[in-house]
């Protein structure tokens, strides 16, 4: 073997390297896109995230649901595992502290009428023609044996006034993409000392929403579903309420019309309107 | 003369005498009884009720009604100086709360009730709660909740409660002991914490529904003290109707006896018109034959005491000794698990033996009014009636 022999390197050999380095240069340009494009996804993210402010999500959460006036006629279905009771009911509602409700079936409900008046209800029933004030600590019962308090039923402090708000974390509901907003109450009087609120930041409207005991444990769950235009204002067609201290019961509130700002008569929030 | 005469006249009567007498003894046997087992009921349910739950009255807001679930939570007040500084053995603070119980997640509504761990003026078995070491909210619930809420010891429960100001709270309690409680009233329905938890969990410290005592301490600002008997109203009015139903009881018994005995005394003075005639003819005043007449019935009055006395002590000494089973009416609010024994009033009992002795004299004084007033000479031939 002679000296010049023993320096020269074979064609395909330089061949073969020069491929190696084109496929290393190749697979750094990927590995930065690749790079380039995870952070600019997760800065997008996360500008986004810092773009949310929690509060003024919760308030336009708070606008969208509430309104000067409100009529819904509507439908309440009480399952208590066993049997599915639904009555169908009209209310008025006057800005947060007036409403007046009407059941119009079944035939056991029929005429059954609640007035709401700040934070006094008076519940009127035809079998009995009278009308009982339930205050206190009877507003913390049972809704007609739903899994909602005549208190759950008659809230009437905006979320974003009763609570503090911080944006928690990003979770998927049902495919939407939700910002989940936990609240703590501001007031040791208010009911649940905390929720949390999944919200899609888009639409400003709530998906879900979980309420706490103080301890922190999951007391009821309410869900929001099939959002729908009326006139400029999205609102679910339903509302699903689960006390999540016991098995198999739901109570759903189904929104079949609902118009808002109109004018109510002042008679719907007198208590003359309850007789039969 | 006249004494003996009845007396002769009695015994001739034979059976039928001796039927009316067993008539009217067991007729007094029965009373004694019913009075007694009222009596007894009374007592034991005092008993129970006082070494359970009142004592010796009650200070709590005069609004404060145990009835009325839905207002415990507005009458409760801090517990004062006076009543604070008593000792362990002569009271005992109570806090009653609303609250819900959800086993296997079931909804059962619940009275929580905490009680100084401290006190021994009650005799409740709530040891276990003193002593308990866990990291638990540790609970003791009666038997009859047990099986209401299908719990057993070392179970865990959720509660559901509202705190003071109106907050709702739930957290996952320990069933520590299920025990059996003599007054159902502590039983059913009750969650039983330690005082120092429940006014930890509701945030009331220093608060209670009411203070039990021992005796009462005066009148105490904005407070109202309630007498035992206050207390145990209900069972008080209970043991009165039960009282007034045996009373209406005995009455009709009485009556039956009273008839049997004028209807013998009627029998006497028709098949004895001959003999009645004769004495009159010979001299007898009637005053003196209706006096003979009454001495008969009224012999049958005193034979009926007597007899009352030889059925009726070993009766009841049998029966002290056995008490009248009521286990069957366990699931009702009576607050008395174990028999009942008698508790005999002298007072009540020497009542009742004079009324059923004025009834027999009074229902033989009837017919020989009758017989005073008949011609002898009719009477002689048998056609004074």
């Amino acid at each position: 073997m002679n000296r010049k022999g023993a320096l020269r390197v074979p064609q395909d050999k330089l061949r073969a390297e020069r491929k190696m380095n084109m496929l290393s240069n190749h697979k750094i340009r990927s590995v930065v896109v690749t790079i380039f494009l995870g952070i600019s996804f997760f800065s997008f993210q996360n500008s986004y995230a810092q773009e949310i402010d929690p509060w003024k999500l919760l308030k336009a959460v708070d606008d969208n649901l509430w309104s000067n006036t409100k009529i819904i006629s509507g439908r309440l279905s009480v399952d208590n595992g066993r049997r599915v009771r639904t009555m169908s009911v009209d209310t008025w509602m006057e800005g947060l502290e007036n409403s007046y409700s009407f059941y119009k079936s079944p035939a056991r409900e029929k005429g059954t009428q609640m007035l709401k008046i700040q934070n006094k209800l008076w519940l009127f029933t035809p079998r009995t023609d009278r009308k009982i004030l339930i205050a206190g600590h009877l507003l913390r019962q049972s809704m007609m044996g739903s899994d909602l308090s005549y208190e759950d039923m008659l809230e009437d402090r905006k979320m974003s006034l009763s609570y503090d708000v911080i944006l928690e974390k990003w979770e998927d509901v049902d495919g939407v993409r939700a910002a989940v907003l936990y609240l703590t109450a501001k007031d040791k009087e208010i009911t649940y000392q905390s929720r949390r609120v999944w919200v899609e930041a888009k639409e400003q409207v709530v998906l879900k929403e979980e309420r706490y005991a103080k301890s922190g444990k999951l007391l009821k769950r309410v869900t929001f579903e099939e959002y729908k235009d009326y006139s400029g204002r999205l609102f679910p067609k339903r509302m699903i309420f689960r006390d999540m201290l016991k098995n198999d019961t739901k109570t759903i509130y189904h929104f079949d019309e609902i118009q808002f700002d109109k004018d109510i008569p002042k008679k719907y929030f007198r208590q003359s309107i309850l007789k039969r | 003369m006249i004494l003996q005469a009845a007396w002769k006249n009695f015994c001739r009567q034979g059976l039928r005498a001796i039927l009316n007498v067993l008539v009217a003894a067991l007729t007094l046997v029965v009373a004694v009884f019913m009075v007694s087992l009222v009596n007894g009921f009374q007592d034991q349910s005092s008993k129970n009720l006082k070494k359970t739950d009142v004592a010796g009255g009650h200070y709590r807001l005069a609004e404060f009604d145990i009835l009325s679930p839905t207002e415990w939570e507005d009458f409760v007040f801090v517990t004062p100086p006076e009543l604070k500084k008593m000792s362990s053995d002569e009271k005992a603070e109570v806090l009653v709360q609303q609250g819900q119980l959800f086993p296997q997640n079931r909804f059962i509504p619940a009275q929580i009730r905490g009680i100084d761990l401290e006190q021994s003026l009650l005799e409740l078995p709530l040891g276990s709660l003193k002593s308990y070491k866990g990291d638990s909210i540790p609970a003791i619930i009666g038997t009859k909740m047990a099986k209401k809420s299908n719990l057993n010891k070392g179970d865990f429960v959720v509660l559901k409660w509202r705190d003071k100001y109106g907050a709702v709270d739930a957290r996952e309690i320990e069933i520590i002991e299920t025990v059996r409680f003599v007054n159902p009233r502590l039983n059913d329905g009750v969650v039983w914490l330690g005082l120092k938890t429940l006014r930890d969990m509701t945030r009331r410290e220093n608060e209670s529904s009411w203070v039990t005592v021992k005796s009462n301490q005066g009148e105490i600002k904005e407070l109202s003290f309630l007498v035992p008997d206050v207390l145990m109203k209900d069972v008080i009015e209970l043991a009165k109707h039960d009282r007034r139903n045996s009373m209406i009881m005995w009455i009709i018994l009485m009556v039956l006896c009273c008839i049997s005995v004028f209807n013998s005394q009627m029998l006497n003075a028709f098949k004895r018109q001959k003999e009645a005639g004769t004495l009159l003819a010979l001299g007898m005043t009637p005053g003196q034959l209706t006096k003979m007449f009454v001495l008969e019935g009224s012999f049958t009055a005193v034979g009926a005491v007597v007899l009352a006395f030889v059925l009726g002590i070993p009766f009841f000494s049998w029966f002290q000794t056995v008490g009248l089973d009521i286990s069957h009416l366990k699931d009702s609010t009576i607050p008395v698990t174990e028999n009942i024994r008698l508790v005999f009033d002298p007072k009540q009992i020497v009542n009742c033996l004079l009324t059923a002795t004025l009834m027999i004299v009074f229902a033989s004084w009837l017919p020989a009014r009758k017989i005073s007033r008949i011609d002898p000479s009719r009477a002689l031939v048998g056609k004074a009636f």
